[in-house]
């Protein structure tokens, strides 16, 4: 694959059509394969590029090492889009890759145009969510699934995470072809036990300076469902999007919809 | 992408993994992501190189200019190997794209090592198939032509349910979940370019020319042609080996991609 050193490790991405450059960023066991449904839609209109984050297909990671961090894929991501030209670019981001796109659009304001955040993933701190905080669900469920694959069960982590999200028989529901996509990325699980990612803070959604668009799948349920409807009234003029009939995957399960609205977006003055 | 300057066409590859290549061309409406399920596992024992055929997308063909064959794809796919300069690949292909690299083996013995073919599509003339009328149109060429005028008029997705029911019977495209129909879509115009194609059938010399070491793979549960293309050819494809897997049907690498690739890396390593 087409690969960029950036931060001492090889990031692999694909690398699709000619225009204005529209980086993707996987979430949670995905990988430069999660965005396939969209991408002939999309490369028509913009080089659409790809990327696997650190330790994430093609790599075959065992989950050994310290470097899997919330942070250390924001900086690779940051460093990824310096050596892309011409700039500013437009970033999208699905859940996990929707937080590390976010957190991009913090930092790096100069090199966006327009900032696409698929229901993204994390945690709300006292500032936007009054509640006394509580243990996250999703968290719990991630540290139990990277228990399983320690132990070698790599479907029962699997089935455990994606029911948590997609609710009860999800996964024996899915289809074989996106099973294995999952898990082929399944050791990254480990990782992400410590990944040490922030909440989300009332600050930072103020912060963010790129016209944002919100996008997410109608019948998603918790912690999902809920953030980007909380961080969407302090980005300043961001727009929402939700897709019907579809859940957290909504770009895979309404894929003609979803590249729609994305192309919308990113072609509106 | 990347891509090889193949017979004056740059033709696009993902490449993953390290070892001895393994080449795999894609059937009709498809193109490299359809391998996706099974990167995975075969890229921890080679190097597997998925190739769009010509065409095909990332292209995004509008069905007029340009030349869509089989003996095209073929001339491509030598020419591929050939600019890859990585020595002799094992070739793996998927219907239309098992026709694809059985031509390739025809044609080129030498540029190959082991040979895949996953229920590889095409007609049988009388030396194989007593029963086959030499010249007459398969009885699915009539629903592709249909197929084909409906896409060329912008009904892609009445064009693909009428090509998918013809396949696989009535519903079959209604049940295809939506991100697969996606990619499909994304490749609806390559069946204006293969209703064109005149292909010439499988004889039982093309068959015995294969010097190779020849896997046929395929779904245990497929109706119609496929299997018996795929029984017949090995039954004179000389030390051919046959593994059908169980509760799939033409797509058996997506519907069942550990023991697609169980079978296929035994076979590579044997």
């Amino acid at each position: 694959m087409q690969t960029l050193h950036v931060n001492g490790y090889d990031m692999a991405y694909l690398d699709l059509g000619a225009g204005p450059p529209l980086v993707c960023v996987h979430g949670t066991l995905g990988d430069f394969r999660t965005w396939s449904a969209v991408c002939g839609p999309l490369s028509s209109k913009h080089r659409v590029i790809s990327v696997s984050l650190r330790h994430f297909f093609p790599e075959h990671w065992d989950g050994a090492g310290d470097d899997y961090r919330m942070a250390q894929h924001v900086a690779d991501v940051i460093a990824f889009i310096a050596r892309i030209e011409p700039k500013p670019i437009d970033l999208m981001g699905h859940s996990r890759g929707g937080h590390i796109a976010f957190r991009v659009a913090q930092q790096r304001p100069e090199w966006l145009r327009k900032l696409v955040l698929a229901e993204p993933g994390g945690d709300l701190d006292a500032s936007l969510d009054p509640a006394p905080p509580a243990p996250s669900a999703l968290g719990a469920r991630i540290m139990a699934s990277a228990e399983k694959v320690k132990a070698g069960d790599i479907d029962g982590a699997l089935k455990n995470f994606f029911d948590g999200i997609e609710g009860d028989g999800a996964w024996a529901r899915l289809p074989a072809a996106p099973k294995q996509q999952l898990r082929d990325n399944a050791f990254t699980l480990i990782g992400q036990v410590g990944e040490n990612r922030r909440p989300y803070a009332k600050a930072d959604a103020e912060s963010i300076r790129t016209p944002t668009l919100f996008i997410g799948g109608a019948e998603t349920r918790g912690a999902l469902a809920a953030i980007h409807r909380v961080l969407a009234p302090h980005v300043a003029g961001s727009r929402t999007a939700m897709i019907a009939g579809t859940g957290h995957w909504m770009f895979q399960q309404a894929p003609q919809e979803f590249c729609r609205v994305v192309l919308e977006f990113l072609a509106a003055a | 992408m990347q891509t090889l300057h193949v017979n004056g066409y740059d033709m696009a590859y993902l490449d993953i993994g390290r070892g001895t290549p393994l080449v795999c061309v894609h059937g009709s409406l498809c193109d490299f992501r359809i391998w996706s399920p099974v990167l995975g596992p075969l890229t921890r024992k080679h190097r597997v190189i998925a190739v769009s055929l010509r065409h095909f997308f990332p292209e995004h063909w509008d069905g007029r200019d340009g030349s869509y064959s089989i003996a095209q794809h073929t001339a491509d796919v030598i020419d591929f190997i050939e600019k890859l300069n990585a020595g002799p690949v094992d070739l793996m292909g998927h219907s239309r794209g098992g026709h694809v690299s059985f031509r390739v083996a025809q044609w080129r013995p030498d540029l190959l090592r082991k040979l895949i073919l996953a229920e590889p599509g095409g007609e049988l003339d009388p030396t194989l198939d007593p029963a086959a009328k030499p010249g007459a149109p398969s009885p699915l060429a009539a629903r592709f032509a249909a197929s084909a005028e409906k896409i060329a008029a912008g009904d892609i997705d009445g064009g693909l349910a009428f090509f998918m029911d013809a396949l696989e019977g009535p519903g079959a495209w209604k049940r295809i979940p939506a991100a697969p129909k996606q990619l499909l879509r994304d490749n609806a115009m390559t069946l204006i370019g293969q209703v064109r194609d005149n292909r010439p059938p499988f004889s039982r010399a093309d068959a015995e020319a294969i010097a190779n070491p020849t896997l046929f793979i395929g779904g245990a549960n497929t109706k119609g042609m496929l299997p018996q293309v795929l029984h017949t050819l090995a039954k004179h494809v000389k030390g051919s080996q046959i593994a059908m897997i169980p509760g799939t049907t033409h797509p058996m690498f997506e519907q069942a991609p550990q023991k697609y690739c169980e079978i296929v890396l035994d076979f590579l390593a044997g």
